[in-house]
């Protein structure tokens, strides 16, 4: 498969504050991706600098094959991008902003545009300012999906969505997600805005991505193991990155579990549990 | 159309409830061979459902022998051998009773009380002792 954006050594600070660190990131074509990151954890920055619009200090990204740093127009025309906030001009109506970013591309689903339009029930005579948030968000959406895209990036795109609403979005995406050409990456720091959609889950944490992995294997993989013993201080969890011990009882979240050594533990008359986690608990541990 | 209950928050991947559910259905009759499978794309509308997913979990149960592609029409419950799917049944019950065994641990109940609670369902349910082969 192709790689639709490559990312190296990607790092950017503000003032003294060091939000990425070098961050190695590689995004193949079809990947559907949550990134999830804690408040402030620089996922807003990280998406910035991918897109160019506020460069790194240092490190290279290549968007569907370009640096991002020169873009040709084509290219740029296979990407789409809905902010975190309504930086469009404000004193056009929906009508005419849609007429508007019309002009600048040679694609453009007008029959789409008119049929979320509908659903989401936006009044295009309105102003974008007199527009509440949610239906604002919903406009950036329209804007982002109308040129049919190969490449989308949507920042905290249902953060401004009431709960129909998100689910709604989370539905759109379901069925860009049908086309396997396309790569979505959307930014969140709600787990469950992307354990439907998501294919692939990235958590950005200290400035580099310190997991990123199938959905499916991260719940698979990333479990919580308790072992009953009577000597609970002589056992080792394998893989954990924490652990905690009470009476007859060891336990530990892991990022793979030993089979071999859980094996090994149950024939020398261990009790070895394994209990699946959520991925909020797991996206609190990993980045505990 | 069959109905999937997913729950996505739940540490279980949503292909693993998808194929157990399907798994499970076979086993207990209710999809019966030759049954056709909604579309992955109907699934994935129906469920809000990465499409992927819907696929991965059709695919593992093809592996398994429990569906048949059919070339243009979906997927289609296949023929369930009664050696193969008594085996399957057997190990789909292994794995409740694992789950209830290890809740009893929990709520201190010993093996003893677990064994009578199960032989008063079974007696209760009126299950036979012995179910005659009519293979």
């Amino acid at each position: 498969m192709t790689t639709t954006i490559q990312i190296s050594k990607l790092s950017k600070s503000y003032k003294k504050q060091q939000v990425l660190t070098e961050l190695d990131w590689s995004i193949k074509q079809g990947d559907v991706i949550g990134l999830l990151g804690k408040n402030g954890a620089g996922k807003s920055t990280l998406i910035n600098a991918i897109l160019n619009i506020n460069p790194a200090d240092s490190g290279s990204v290549s968007l569907l094959g370009e640096d991002n740093k020169v873009l040709t127009s084509a290219t740029k025309a296979r990407i789409g991008y809905v902010p975190q906030q309504n930086d469009e001009i404000t004193w056009l109506t929906v009508k005419e902003l849609i007429q508007f970013k019309k002009q600048f591309y040679a694609h453009w689903n007008d029959s789409k545009v008119a049929e979320l339009i509908s659903r989401w029930e936006i009044d295009t005579n309105k102003k974008m300012s007199e527009l509440s948030v949610g239906q604002g968000q919903r406009v950036l959406i329209i804007l982002a999906l109308a040129h049919e895209p190969d490449l989308m990036i949507f920042d905290e795109p249902a953060a401004a969505l009431d709960p129909a609403g998100r689910r709604d979005f989370l539905k759109e995406i379901v069925n860009l997600a049908a086309d396997e050409n396309k790569t979505i990456i959307f930014s969140t720091h709600i787990t469950t805005d992307l354990e439907r959609v998501a294919n692939k889950v990235a958590i950005l944490h200290q400035g580099k991505i310190c997991h990123f992995d199938d959905l499916d294997n991260v719940k698979e993989n990333v479990v919580k193991v308790s072992v009953i013993s009577d000597q609970p201080n002589k056992i080792t969890i394998p893989y954990a990155i924490n652990t905690f011990q009470d009476n007859h009882q060891v336990n530990g979240v892991v990022t793979q579990v030993d089979l071999q050594w859980k094996k090994e533990l149950e024939s020398q008359g261990h009790q070895v549990d394994i209990t699946p986690m959520s991925l909020e608990d797991i996206f609190l541990e990993l980045t505990a | 159309m069959i109905q999937f209950n997913i729950e996505a928050s739940s540490g279980i991947p949503i292909y693993k409830q998808i194929f157990e559910q399907v798994e499970r259905m076979i086993a207990n009759g209710y999809l019966v061979e030759g049954t056709l499978l909604p579309s992955v794309r109907q699934v994935a509308n129906n469920i809000d459902v990465n499409p992927m997913t819907i696929s991965k979990a059709y695919g593992l149960l093809e592996e398994r022998g429990y569906l048949t592609r059919l070339r243009g029409k979906g997927m289609m419950v296949a023929h369930q051998s009664e050696e193969k799917s008594k085996k399957e049944k057997m190990m789909i019950l292994d794995k409740m009773i694992a789950e209830l065994v290890s809740d009893a641990v929990q709520m201190g109940i010993n093996k003893q009380e677990l064994l009578t609670l199960i032989a008063d369902k079974a007696e209760q349910l009126n299950l036979p002792d012995k179910i005659n082969s009519q293979g």
